[in-house]
């Protein structure tokens, strides 16, 4: 999130409720007993947001991480060039990497499109489309979503 | 055509902490904690004294206040915030908040 | 393990066990006037392990493990040892806490009232707190502040402080008597150094503080203050929480409380002097 509320700050605005808007003004003073307006929203807007559990950006500050390619969990299998997890073996895929890649290593190879080391550019790239599809619980995970925090 | 009824957790399944335009709440049940910005929190006291349609709420926020749709077009105002309540219900009960029976 | 130390900082007690003697014996140098765990009993344990015998000697490589581990930790060279262990110490702190709730925030105190600094990494939360202490703040920590859900108080947890690239040689030059561990040069987080805290933090680490305001820093930018709504903040601080979700209702009541209590703003600022000018500013205000 970006800290673009642009509200001058003034010590005395501090813990006070925003007061609700109060419908289109008539001009004239605004009578004692009017009833609020409750804006109900247009269909597309969105009023609830849920919170996520949020290491990604604490762990990327206090770990030097790392992805295996494929996740231990799947070792051994092949990664094809949409960065799905296959058999091994299967036709026009590529094997697993033979080490972990860095956070650091992948940052850079997302940012701006350079090759893993030690792999060439068609299986860096089905190894990166690897990394995008992990999910949550997966090895390696964390480290992706940490990546992902701008770092400042 | 059954009438889907919609209810919120009864008093003390929710902590509520109203911030700004924002208010947080915690739902005890799932330990999940959300940000709600106007209808929503309303919505849901209503709805936590008891179950009500979509159109027995519509008539109870109506009763309330002055309801709008944000929507600046030259439609019906009726269809426009029975049409913004149901949106609201949906994601209130996407989210856990409201289980709809 | 056959090297071991112990430690504690704030109310957290540390038992730090090792396949090599160097990064223990950075360990104790630096901690050397802190205490023990209370009773000896540790909260958490880390470890620094060789995952294969031979990894011992040959091209030595740190493992972090412990209490809490994450299965992404990568190995770290042993001339980065230290890094090492602070790191784990932190990931126990980011995973394991539960007594308190945890911020991503340095902290200083001033008068009973803390100054709580938050933000990504590089915003400038260490060497905020490191200008402010060598202005007379009493330095409370530099990566986690500890909030109580029972009190609302912030309690101190003064690590070693962790500077980076540009920052060694700007605390270097604030603070030339301080302690300071090795320079740790092309870490996966670029030049490190890590310094001491002053004796006051020290002495005064058990001394929580009632948290009067919530800044986030942002660095490289020209002059400016702005008020952060509270839903924002809010918001903010769950995601700079590690342990926000696990604490459930207990972390929901003290952050909503922290957030009703203590005015958040934002402050941009070019330089060290601008930032400390700005804050100072600030804090007569609240």
């Amino acid at each position: 999130m970006s800290d673009d509320t642009r509200s001058h700050y003034d010590p005395a605005d501090h813990g006070s409720a925003a007061p609700s808007a109060d419908g289109a003004g008539t001009g004239a003073e605004a009578v004692p007993t009017r009833r609020r307006v409750l804006a109900l929203g247009a269909v597309t807007a969105g009023a609830v947001v849920s919170i996520r559990p949020a290491l990604a950006q604490t762990v990327g500050s206090v770990l030097n991480c790392q992805i295996p390619v494929p996740d231990p969990g799947r070792a051994g299998s092949y990664i094809d060039a949409d960065g799905r997890v296959v058999p091994a073996r299967t036709k026009g895929a590529f094997p697993p990497s033979t080490r972990p890649f860095k956070g650091e290593e992948v940052k850079r190879a997302m940012a701006n499109g350079s090759t893993l080391p030690g792999v060439d550019s068609e299986r860096s790239r089905a190894y990166v489309k690897y990394i995008r599809r992990l999910q949550r619980g997966q090895g390696g995970f964390t480290c992706f979503a940490s990546l992902q925090m701008p770092r400042g | 055509m059954h009438d889907s009824l919609y209810r919120a957790p009864p008093e003390g399944g929710l902590l509520v902490a109203p911030l700004d335009e924002f208010t947080a709440v915690y739902h005890r049940a799932s330990g999940i904690t959300h940000l709600l910005t106007e209808p929503a929190p309303q919505i849901l006291a209503i709805l936590g004294d008891g179950a009500l349609s979509l159109d027995a709420l519509l008539d109870r926020l109506a009763r309330d206040y002055d309801l709008t749709d944000g929507d600046l077009t030259d439609r019906d105002l009726t269809d426009g915030t029975r049409e913004a309540l149901a949106a609201r219900l949906a994601e209130l009960v996407e989210s856990g908040l409201v289980e709809r029976a | 393990m056959r090297h071991a130390f112990a430690v504690r900082i704030g109310p957290v007690g540390f038992r730090i066990g090792s396949d090599w003697r160097a990064p223990i014996a950075h360990l104790e140098t630096l901690y050397r006037d802190y205490p023990k765990p209370l009773d000896g009993v540790p909260d958490f344990t880390v470890r620094l392990f060789a995952r294969r015998p031979w990894r011992r000697f040959l091209r030595p490589s740190v493992e972090i493990g412990g209490d809490y581990m994450l299965p992404d930790a990568a190995p770290l060279p042993l001339r980065q040892g230290l890094l090492a262990a602070e790191m784990a110490m932190n990931l126990q702190m980011a995973l394991g806490a539960r007594r308190y709730l945890l911020l991503h925030a340095s902290a200083v105190e001033r008068d009973g009232r803390a100054l709580l600094m938050t933000g990504i990494s590089g915003a400038g939360k260490s060497t905020l707190a490191t200008l402010l202490a060598a202005k007379g703040w009493r330095f409370m920590g530099d990566e986690f502040a500890l909030l109580d859900p029972a009190s609302g108080l912030i309690h101190a947890f003064p690590r070693l402080i962790s500077l980076k690239n540009e920052a060694i040689a700007a605390a270097e030059a604030v603070c030339p008597d301080a302690r300071m561990g090795p320079l740790m040069p092309a870490t996966p987080k670029g030049d490190i150094r890590h310094m001491v805290p002053d004796a006051r933090a020290i002495a005064a680490m058990d001394v929580p503080a009632r948290p009067a305001l919530l800044v986030f820093p942002r660095y490289g930018f020209a002059p400016e203050i702005r008020s952060v709504q509270p839903g924002e903040a809010f918001v903010r601080m769950t995601q700079a929480s590690t342990n926000y979700v696990a604490l459930g209702e207990a972390g929901f009541r003290a952050l909503t409380g922290l957030i009703g209590d203590v005015p958040s703003v934002a402050v941009d600022y070019p330089d060290g002097a601008s930032a400390i000018e700005q804050v100072e500013a600030l804090w007569a205000t609240v």
